[in-house]
């Protein structure tokens, strides 16, 4: 394996080493203005090195797989001048059973992919023949070598199948966006009903809805909660919690949020988007939970800020970033949650999401698709509408969490949320 | 290389064909607290074909170089696949042209060691700073692109785009108050650019500071006066990308949205697109479609004149080609995107923005921003309350909204110099980000901007 060239080329001056080999195929078949527009392949090939040289970490990659001696070098050069390593490169461990290919993928012809997109533009234009519709379907197939000087060597396999609609409505000045998609590891992706929840996001802002300025109730629809889960992403990261820049440092242990309210980090769900047998160092993926019942439980790391901090890592290597993110159900059927409502707004898409101090839980964002409920029901899209508030402040004050958890992008799975009281400023 | 070029060009059956080759060097340096995260270097080889068959599109990308032909014929294949149209593309001369970078410091002459040096110095000047200042991240990073563009039509040119930048974020940290203050400077110019910056690295490092103790911004509706680095983020995100023609050439009902000589704004506003201002990182000759770059009025005395375009946008619009389809990389194909965009002067000083104002905000910097078209936002890294016309105090969490058919319009007032502050970051659109533009303009005012925020 090209990976043992590399490491055995580095182990001649390096105390440790670890080096990957990323090669990739994939095709993308786009639709554009209710029009297949053009149809995409691509190979791709990804190396590189990390070693640590008297203590100290220096890295290098390349796209030319014949650059052993070059890739190998520059690595060297640069821990010349690199930080101190606080980790030794791990030994082999048995990985956990998780499923990341598919062989339904392969065989999926761009006919196939141009029928599927096909299909769902018709969908839409049945209920709408003025919405604008651009579509895509993708797939693709990818190959890793993975080694270390610890003695782990191991390949791995995986596919990735993606399927998305979204349309454009003008009424007047009046602009609207509105779609759906899906992307995961598995060739099973059901797009006719992705094209029917694009439907129901365009019947729901048949009506445009006036709002007052005020605190008011907010349901974040799944793909909505991420507002609130940009800094739980930032919070638990193990490198900021260690350098003290998250609001959750210090704070193991203590509850911060609702008791309903639980989330973790999962890379072992079969097929997810995030999800595989190892991190990117090599250590086996784990669940880590996240918050339980409301009390922080754990953070996550990789293999240098774990040694750094004094703890272990949780196979979030490199950089501490979560994989999947999953929020636990509870007990309030999303219809309950709209029928108990007075008045208040339902958050699908936004702007400018963590474009303020995002680590700091503070959110201001221009709600892009949203809905006006009154009196328990539905009655139409919001515009010109600026919703603001802090998560962590938001997590106290749940007033209610859905009964089913829904893919929101490929790398949430969470039921829908309802917080108690939002500021929410229109025109 | 513009011998394997041309020869793998023969090899296409399709209409048009072009083959765009890359190679990037870069390296990075980052700073996280105390000590350094990362250190290293790369270096990427990849190129892309592009066929157009019957108004279908067939692209092929890829790291292996050593066949070509094969992938020409690839991009011809999933063209043919596509294609069921007429194939239109706006006319262009073919040139040959050959550019070589000029800069002051090359960077790559520079070693790793020296890349260090300079920015461990503003690491610790923001982590020496205060008591209250919890962690710090300066990172450094650069590349140098050089480029190997051929078409079917005879085109060919090389071409080199440097790149360097450093970025300086400092946190604070009052129990659970953390606040941040950020600063970016980036450009083609040369390493020099990001030497000499301790004063930067103090600043950034008072600033977060000093927004421990300011209050987040009041929600509301107020008068506005933005200072040159937010104009740019303004004038892009409130109505640079409508003027995308990806967005409008095959779109019935937005081309009669926006059609040219329709008013959008008052007299004194003029927008331009400008891809030929010398040391901008928005500047290029030629786009990647091997079209001369340009400068392109917008809007011009309130009144739309013009839009961007790529060669194809251009062809169905009945409108020339204007040098704006660019691509991030080797990855992705040329879609069309702004420069340099930027509001053009006017006759007014910031002093008389302030003066008459009696309850509004002067809003700083920029964190970023983005559009729906119709509607957008734009963020400020900070603030400050206008009361009775004077500077008050400081406030923090600014986001900044508005709707494109009624914020233009309510701009009132034009400051009488363009600045061009040499930030970093970039423009993301179609999965294609950060692009490096240029963000700048002349401090402005805009009445009736929605302020995110809680009530008081």
């Amino acid at each position: 394996m090209i990976v043992n060239r590399l490491i055995e080329k580095a182990m001649n001056k390096a105390e440790g080493a670890q080096a990957s080999l990323g090669q990739g195929e994939s095709t993308d078949v786009s639709f554009e203005n209710d029009r297949l527009k053009s149809v995409r392949s691509s190979q791709s090939t990804a190396m590189g090195v990390r070693i640590i040289v008297d203590g100290r970490i220096g890295s290098s990659h390349t796209t030319d797989i014949d650059d052993v001696d070059g890739v190998v070098a520059r690595a060297l050069e640069a821990a010349e001048f690199g930080g101190p390593a606080h980790f030794r490169f791990p030994d082999p461990q048995e990985g956990p059973d998780v499923r990341v290919y598919d062989d339904r993928v392969p065989p999926v012809t761009k006919e196939e992919m141009v029928r599927i997109g096909g299909e769902m533009i018709t969908l839409v234009k049945e209920y709408n023949p003025d919405i604008l519709l651009s579509a895509g379907v993708s797939k693709g197939i990818s190959y890793c070598q993975f080694a270390n000087s610890a003695g782990i060597g191991h390949t791995t396999e995986d596919t990735t199948f993606t399927v998305w609609i979204n349309g454009q409505l003008i009424r007047g000045t009046d602009i609207l966006w509105a779609g759906h998609g899906f992307g995961w590891k598995k060739r099973e992706i059901d797009h006719v009903s992705i094209a029917k929840k694009a439907i129901e996001l365009f019947r729901m802002a048949e009506d445009t809805a006036r709002i007052k300025s005020g605190d008011m109730p907010v349901i974040f629809a799944p793909e909505g909660v991420n507002v609130l889960v940009l800094a739980l992403r930032l919070g638990f990261n193990g490198k900021n919690v260690f350098l003290g820049s998250s609001p959750l440092a210090r704070k193991l242990g203590e509850k911060i949020a609702d008791e309903r309210f639980s989330i973790a980090d999962n890379p072992l769900l079969d097929y997810a988007s995030g999800s595989s047998t190892y991190d990117g160092e090599g250590v086996p993926h784990q669940v880590t939970r996240l918050i339980e019942g409301g009390v922080v439980k754990n953070f996550l790391y990789d293999l240098d800020t774990a040694g750094r901090a004094g703890t272990r890592t949780t196979g979030n290597g490199v950089g501490c970033d979560p994989t999947n993110l999953v929020i636990k159900e509870a007990d309030t059927p999303y219809e309950a949650m709209v029928k108990d409502t007075k008045e208040g707004l339902l958050v699908h898409n936004v702007l400018g999401l963590g474009q303020g101090n995002p680590m700091s839980g503070e959110f201001s964002v221009n709600v892009e698709l949203g809905y006006k409920i009154e009196n328990g029901e539905v009655v139409g899209r919001v515009k010109d509408v600026m919703l603001a508030g802090n998560t962590y402040a938001a997590l106290k004050n749940i007033a209610a969490i859905g009964d089913k958890a829904e893919w929101a992008g490929g790398l949430l799975l969470t039921p829908p949320i309802q917080v108690g009281r939002l500021s929410v400023v229109a025109k | 290389m513009r011998e394997r070029i041309e020869k793998a060009l023969r090899k296409s059956d399709a209409e048009y064909t072009e083959i765009r080759i890359e190679a990037v060097t870069s390296s990075w340096v980052d700073f996280r607290g105390q000590e350094l995260d990362s250190i290293g270097s790369s270096r990427t080889l990849g190129g892309i074909v592009r066929a157009l068959v019957k108004g279908g599109w067939g692209y092929v990308t890829f790291n292996d170089l050593s066949d070509l032909e094969t992938r020409v014929r690839e991009a011809c294949g999933s063209a043919r696949l596509v294609g069921e149209g007429e194939s239109t593309l706006g006319e262009v001369e073919p040139v040959v042209d050959e550019i070589r970078a000029s800069f002051e410091r090359d960077f790559r002459q520079i070693p790793l060691s020296e890349k260090k040096s300079v920015i461990e110095e503003y690491n610790k000047i923001i982590l020496g700073y205060h008591e209250r200042i919890e962690t710090s991240n300066v990172s450094y990073t650069d590349s140098f692109r050089k480029f190997w563009y051929g078409n079917s039509e005879g085109t060919y040119i090389e071409d080199e785009r440097p790149d360097v930048g450093v970025r300086i974020s400092a946190t604070a940290r009052e129990g659970d108050n953390v606040q941040r203050g950020f600063e970016s400077i980036a450009g083609g110019g040369g390493f020099q650019i990001i030497e000499g910056l301790q004063e930067k690295a103090e600043v950034t490092a008072r600033r977060a500071v000093d927004l421990l103790s300011a209050p987040p911004v009041t929600g509301g509706k107020y008068p506005v006066i933005i200072n040159p680095r937010l104009a740019g983020v303004f004038a892009h995100e409130a109505f640079g990308h409508l003027s995308e023609s990806d967005f409008v050439y095959e779109n019935d009902r937005m081309r009669e949205l926006m059609v040219l000589g329709k008013r959008l704004g008052p007299d004194i506003l003029n927008i331009v697109d400008d891809g030929t201002i010398r040391g901008l990182r928005g500047t290029h000759k030629y786009d990647d479609e091997g079209v001369r770059a340009g400068k392109n009025y917008l809007i011009k005395e309130g009144i739309l004149v013009g839009r961007l375009h790529s060669r194809e946008t251009a062809a169905r619009m009945g409108e020339q080609p204007t040098g704006n389809a660019r691509a991030i990389g080797y990855q992705y194909q040329p879609i069309v995107r702004m420069t340099n965009t930027y509001i053009d002067r006017a006759g007014a000083v910031l002093e008389d923005m302030i003066k008459d104002v009696k309850l509004g905000l002067y809003a700083l910097d920029m964190v970023g921003g983005q559009t729906s078209m119709e509607m957008f936002t734009f963020s400020a890294a900070y603030g400050y309350m206008v009361r009775h016309g004077n500077i008050a105090e400081l406030v923090r969490d600014v986001v900044l909204t508005g709707n494109v058919f009624e914020t233009l319009m309510n701009i009132d007032m034009i400051g009488d110099t363009v600045e061009w502050p040499p930030a970093g970051g970039g423009c993301g659109k179609g999965g294609q980000s950060p692009l490096p533009v240029g963000l700048g303009g002349p401090y402005v005012r805009i009445q009736n901007v929605v302020v995110g925020g809680r009530q008081g």
